[in-house]
């Protein structure tokens, strides 16, 4: 009997401590060394739509406002959603219950379609700067800002999602067949930092105190 | 190692020592040593031989402006070891050296150069022809710089960053750390770079006083720690900057050392503003026997002494022409040289305050004399001239610090595009204009007086700030008024040569070039710097014109008896300093896709290949005929990964008109639970895609590409679509699916066994379209096609649950049989029943009709401008077309290769694909050849690579050559 299991394309090297079933998902809550200061996190079962209608600005979805401007984010319990252009915006639930997709033909799940990690920890941005020129580091941005440019060598979209000094986070997704290679290029990259992984638990944490 | 201690500047530390090993021994150095100063340090004075004559080459500059100093190190060739930090172990050999660097057996070459005039290669070995190929490999043999093993391998990692900055200042100096310190001030982020592996440029090693009581070394300290206490700095030690592109862009490479991960680390630096604060180097004085190891410039005895602790000689003769050499003496002499003679060849403007300290040390000085001739090996003796060669002087000695004056480090200038013109008051090459966010601070401006400089260095800071937004009126105001209250630009020199012929006085050591062949050069008519340049070989070594950027220019202004101001420095170009291959390699992530069943695919013994950006099970078994896959799918089931797809959502209420303006059929006509197969065309109606169309809901449908068409499809429909305002939106969901083609007369039995939908051939009849779960749980889409000619099902199910999806059908399949196949069965599959791939079977210029695909276009389409229709209207009729034609070969079981071409008396096309079917028990194929060869029954010749002459024959036959009624897909 197959056993009926969603899989994540991202396999990270490192001994896992606890997981926790989630909607046919094995999630990794927890891995055995865990940094407290700097971690990557594999999102990938968090539900993720894109939404695209002429008239965005005048979507609501479940109640949560769509920004107005491109590049601009907003977090809300939970729900970060990414204006990326004039009609389209991208809503990523990235923690708490999922949420059902409103039965509007504006909204597509691209759950499935995307890799999404997040980093956090104070030499994020140094890392990313190790694959991306995309400046995360201006000082005239402010969090949470969308980016959206090759990292890696990949188009990604990318939100900075804290960029105080103590524990900036980016969070980023691309198409799901880069996984293996993405991760590889960003545990490569964050090697001199000691960049470990994380399970979900210390990521839920990490959201709970930006809010 | 005798070192001298206890100086204030010195930069090594004399507790610890470094172990290195050069010619089968072990030496010692310190650590902050260079290779260099480590082996000088030892006694060792020649570090190589030269390119053409292999004349002995020692220390010379200590900034890497010549490579005199390359050796090769841990068996890299051309390390520039003034420019290396050493490192414990480091394994050190001598370049272009036969024998060794002492006793070199080619050294004799040095006495051949009237043999060897400007340009002798290019004149002497071409006639006749047959020569050159034989020359060449003589040349090569005795030429070159350094050697790399074949079997080398680079070790350690290369590193790159993207880093962004409101201001980028180039040069660690004193002007440079005044910049970045001005530019930081008001809140931007600055990024400073420096070549060498310390701040404070001029000022590190240097003792004269920068304010009363304060000497020049302790305060570039100070401007450090200042710079260390503003966290908006950047500081890159060790980074030279290589390039300079619009918008600012600048390029580097630093090097790493012991607490860093990488070896070297290649920077991209964007930055709104540039401040270029780079200093200057010395301009190589011109005589006799300039480059002989025991020669060195004025900064290489300076830095030797005050940095590194090391005397360079024990008596020498100093031939300088700025003020730097004259402190210089005093302080080497202070710390225990004998100096027999400082030669000076101004008469008016040296310093007389050090001019007295000369006399205090009863050091002779000669003004208005300079160094003619070096002589001894090793070096012994020195004569001195008047500048017009009146009277001479000999002077036994063991070494000369010879320099013509300074010269601005132009080079990042002159890529960032600012125009420079000789400047006949400091004799250097300034810039008159500097393009947009460009600033120049420093000596580089001419200026010597040290508060001066950092003066200037602050303005070009606070205006680079200016420049990215941050103005700062009345700080600028005060720095200026404060440059203003000090020394000006000192007065420099032109060009300073000794009254000699130049046989043996060398303009550019890199490529054993002189004077004489210059002049040479000169008299054969190559009146432009830049011909000279290229004919003479001056400049074009690994320093980047670092001995002789400027002097050339010059020598060439003064037989032109140019006198105005229009002579230039020698072109640059990036990389300015030698950079590893390595370091602009990186880490070189390689990024390719893999589908949810990569792992499995392997583990089951998928032999995977890189198709475009994804990575593909190509075969299943070393036979490579995949006799077993095919078979198998034409008698049980198979299953193939055919996630690869492009695949996309398109919806809103203009969606349809969007499918119809780049769809060839009529896309109305794609009733729900259908698909529809159809293709793309280009403005010239041919044909770049195909795929099918099925509709989900009203104003919304799911379509598939081919893979290689899925990354450009939505800019394909938005271009095509851009001036109609049409209201329809597109979501890529390629890596959304992963899609199974299931195949084979049992497929059926196979997804009934997991499925509760009616599959039967009724309820789901060949091109229909449906969705429903597997397994309970699993959502699907799926298309009943027949791409492989058997019935067949493409299951297209979120990534996510495909290997679940997979498994399930691996397992509900066992008992018929059920096995994967590869790519390359596909294609045997496919081509066996006619199908085509666009790309394999089409080129660039094969229309809808040269495929026989003519049929898809609906020419009955109304008002929908589909892109490529008037094309095809016009080449449906045109003859001698390369058409597509089956073919079956003769009296061969071997096909041809694909891509071998089709002949008569000449070349009438190629071989897309042929295969030996198993099957159909004969070789088959598919070929685009020139209408009407493609007619049935014709006889086609195939020319194949090493086929000596032996063409193989085949006869163009009907398609499809399996089961043309098509029941088999249907059944």
């Amino acid at each position: 009997m197959t056993d009926m299991k969603r899989r994540s394309p991202v396999v990270f090297p490192f001994e896992i401590k606890k997981t926790e079933p989630w909607e046919h998902w094995t999630v990794v809550t927890e891995y055995k060394s865990e940094r407290e200061d700097l971690w990557i996190v594999d999102l990938s079962h968090r539900p993720r739509w894109d939404i695209q209608n002429n008239a965005l600005s005048d979507l609501k979805p479940l109640d949560f406002a769509i920004p107005d401007t491109p590049g601009q984010c907003r977090l809300e319990k939970g729900v970060l959603i990414n204006r990326m252009n004039r009609t389209q915006a991208s809503f990523w639930q990235l923690t708490g219950e999922r949420f059902e997709m409103p039965d509007d033909a504006a909204f597509t799940d691209t759950t499935d379609g995307t890799l999404f990690l997040a980093m956090v920890g104070r030499e994020v941005p140094l890392v990313a700067e190790k694959l991306s020129a995309l400046d995360f580091l201006d000082p005239t941005t402010t969090s949470p800002r969308l980016f959206q440019g090759p990292f890696a060598h990949v188009p990604c979209q990318m939100v900075l999602v804290d960029k105080s000094d103590d524990k900036p986070g980016i969070l980023l997704t691309c198409s799901r067949g880069y996984a293996k290679d993405m991760v590889a290029a960003i545990m490569q990259a964050g090697r001199e930092f000691t960049l470990k992984p994380a399970g979900q638990t210390a990521f839920n944490r990490w959201v709970e105190s930006l809010t | 190692m005798n070192r001298l201690k206890n100086k204030p500047t010195l930069r090594v530390d004399t507790a610890q020592t470094i172990s290195f090993t050069y010619k089968k021994k072990t030496f010692k150095g310190l650590k902050g040593d260079t290779i260099a100063s480590a082996l000088f340090a030892n006694g060792i004075r020649i570090f190589s031989r030269s390119l053409k004559y292999h004349r002995p080459r020692g220390l010379y500059s200590m900034d890497g402006e010549c490579s005199n100093t390359s050796m090769e190190v841990n068996g890299i060739p051309n390390v520039n070891t003034e420019k290396v930090l050493l490192e414990n172990g480091m394994q050190l050999k001598a370049q272009n050296v036969k024998g060794s660097p002492e006793l070199d057996i080619m050294g004799f070459m040095g006495s051949l150069d009237r043999a060897m005039p400007a340009g002798f290669y290019y004149r002497t070995m071409h006639k006749p022809a047959r020569i050159w190929p034989m020359a060449l490999k003589q040349i090569r043999k005795v030429a070159g710089l350094g050697r790399i093993s074949p079997d080398f391998r680079m070790t350690g990692e290369y590193d790159e960053i993207y880093p962004s900055a409101d201001v980028c200042v180039l040069g660690g100096g004193p002007a440079g750390m005044a910049a970045a310190a001005a530019a930081a001030e008001s809140g931007l982020r600055v990024i400073l770079l420096e070549a060498r592996p310390r701040l404070g440029g001029f000022f590190d090693y240097r003792q004269s006083e920068f304010s009363p009581g304060v000497p020049l070394h302790q305060h570039a300290r100070e401007l450090e720690a200042h710079l260390q206490k503003m966290p908006n700095i950047r500081v890159f030690k060790h980074t030279s900057m290589v390039g300079a592109y619009s918008n600012n862009l600048i390029t580097a490479f630093q090097k790493g050392d012991e607490n860093d991960d990488f070896e070297e680390r290649y920077l991209e630096i964007r930055a709104h503003s540039v401040v270029v604060a780079t200093g200057c180097i010395e301009r190589p004085l011109l005589f006799e026997n300039n480059e002989r190891p025991g020669v060195m410039q004025i900064a290489c005895a300076h830095r030797l002494t005050n940095t590194y602790g090391i005397l360079p000689g024990k008596r020498a003769v100093f031939s300088i022409a700025h003020d730097l050499g004259i402190e210089a003496a005093v302080d080497l002499f202070d710390a225990g040289l004998d100096i027999a003679a400082v030669a000076d060849i101004r008469q008016d403007a040296p310093n007389e305050s050090l001019v007295a300290e000369l006399a205090q040390r009863k050091i002779p000085y000669l003004s208005g004399w300079l160094a003619l001739s070096a002589h001894g090996s090793p070096f012994k003796k020195v004569v001195l001239t008047t500048l017009q060669g009146t009277f001479e002087k000999k002077f036994e000695c063991d070494l000369l610090v010879a320099s013509a004056g300074m010269t601005p480090v132009t080079g990042p200038l002159s890529m960032a595009q600012a125009e420079l013109s000789f400047d006949h008051h400091t004799g250097f090459f300034l810039p008159r204009s500097l393009p947009a966010g460009l600033f120049a601070a420093g000596r580089i401006m001419g200026l010597n007086d040290p508060q001066a400089i950092e003066a200037s260095g602050r303005i070009a800071g606070l205006s680079a700030a200016a420049a990215s937004g941050k103005t700062s009126e009345t700080a600028l105001s005060a720095t200026r008024a404060t440059l203003a209250g000090r020394p000006k630009a000192d007065r420099g020199n032109n060009l300073v040569m000794a009254p000699v012929k130049g046989r043996k006085t060398f303009i550019c050591f890199d490529e054993d070039t002189t004077v004489k062949n210059i002049k040479q050069a000169l008299s054969m008519g190559f009146d432009a710097t830049e011909l000279i340049k290229r004919f003479t070989a001056a400049g074009t070594g690994p320093g980047q014109g670092g001995i002789p950027g400027h002097n050339l220019p010059l020598l060439v202004a003064q037989h032109h008896t140019d006198t105005g101001t229009r002579t230039r420095p020698t072109t640059v170009r990036a990389p300015l300093v030698p950079t590893l291959m390595a370091t602009y390699a990186g880490t070189n992530h390689d990024m390719s896709k893999q589908t949810p069943m990569h792992a499995s695919q392997k583990q089951e013994g998928g032999i995977m290949r890189r198709i475009g950006v994804w990575n593909r099970a190509r075969y299943f078994s070393d036979d490579l005929s995949c006799r077993r896959e095919i078979e198998n799918v034409r008698t049980n089931v198979g299953m193939l990964d055919a996630t690869t797809l492009g695949k996309f959502r398109i919806y809103g209420p203009d969606a349809l008109k969007a499918l119809q303006r780049v769809y060839v059929g009529n896309m109305s006509k794609t009733p729900q639970g259908k698909i529809k197969y159809s293709a793309m065309c280009n403005e010239d109606g041919c044909i770049i895609d195909d795929g099918v169309v099925a509709q989900k809901g009203e104003n919304d449908y799911y379509f598939t590409t081919s893979t290689a068409r899925a990354g450009t499809t939505v800019e394909w429909i938005r271009f095509h679509t851009r001036y109609e305002g049409w209201d329809f939106n597109m979501v890529n969901l390629t890596d959304a699916f992963g899609v199974i083609n299931l195949a084979g007369p049992r497929a059926r039995e196979v997804l009934a066994a997991i499925s509760d939908a009616d599959i039967s051939n009724e309820a789901f009849p060949f091109a229909a379209y449906r969705e429903f779960t597997v397994n309970g749980s699993i959502p699907v889409r799926v298309m009943r096609l027949g791409f492989v000619g058997e019935l067949s099902y493409e299951l297209h199910v979120p990534s996510s649950w495909m290997e679940t999806l997979w498994e399930a059908l691996a397992e509900a399949g066992k008992p018929f049989g059920i096995a994967n196949f590869g790519l390359e069965a596909q294609n045997v599959l496919r081509m066996e029943k006619g199908h085509l791939i666009i790309g394999s079977e089409s080129e660039q210029r094969t229309t809808l009709h040269d495929v026989g695909l003519g049929g898809l276009w609906d020419r009955n389409k109304k008002g929908t401008d589909t892109v490529g229709v008037v094309a095809l209207e016009q080449t449906e009729q045109q003859d001698k077309r390369l058409k597509l034609a089956g073919f079956k070969m003769k009296n061969t079981d071997k096909p041809p290769k694909d891509g071998s071409i089709v002949v008569d008396d000449r070349i009438r096309g190629h071989v897309c694909i042929a295969r030996y079917s198993h099957v159909l028990q004969e070789v088959v194929g598919m070929a685009l050849v020139e209408d009407p060869l493609n007619e049935i029954g014709h006889e086609l010749h195939i020319y194949e690579d090493e086929c000596q002459g032996q063409l193989v024959s085949a006869t163009v036959v009907p398609m499809p050559f399996y089961d043309p009624k098509g029941e088999r897909l249907r059944s």
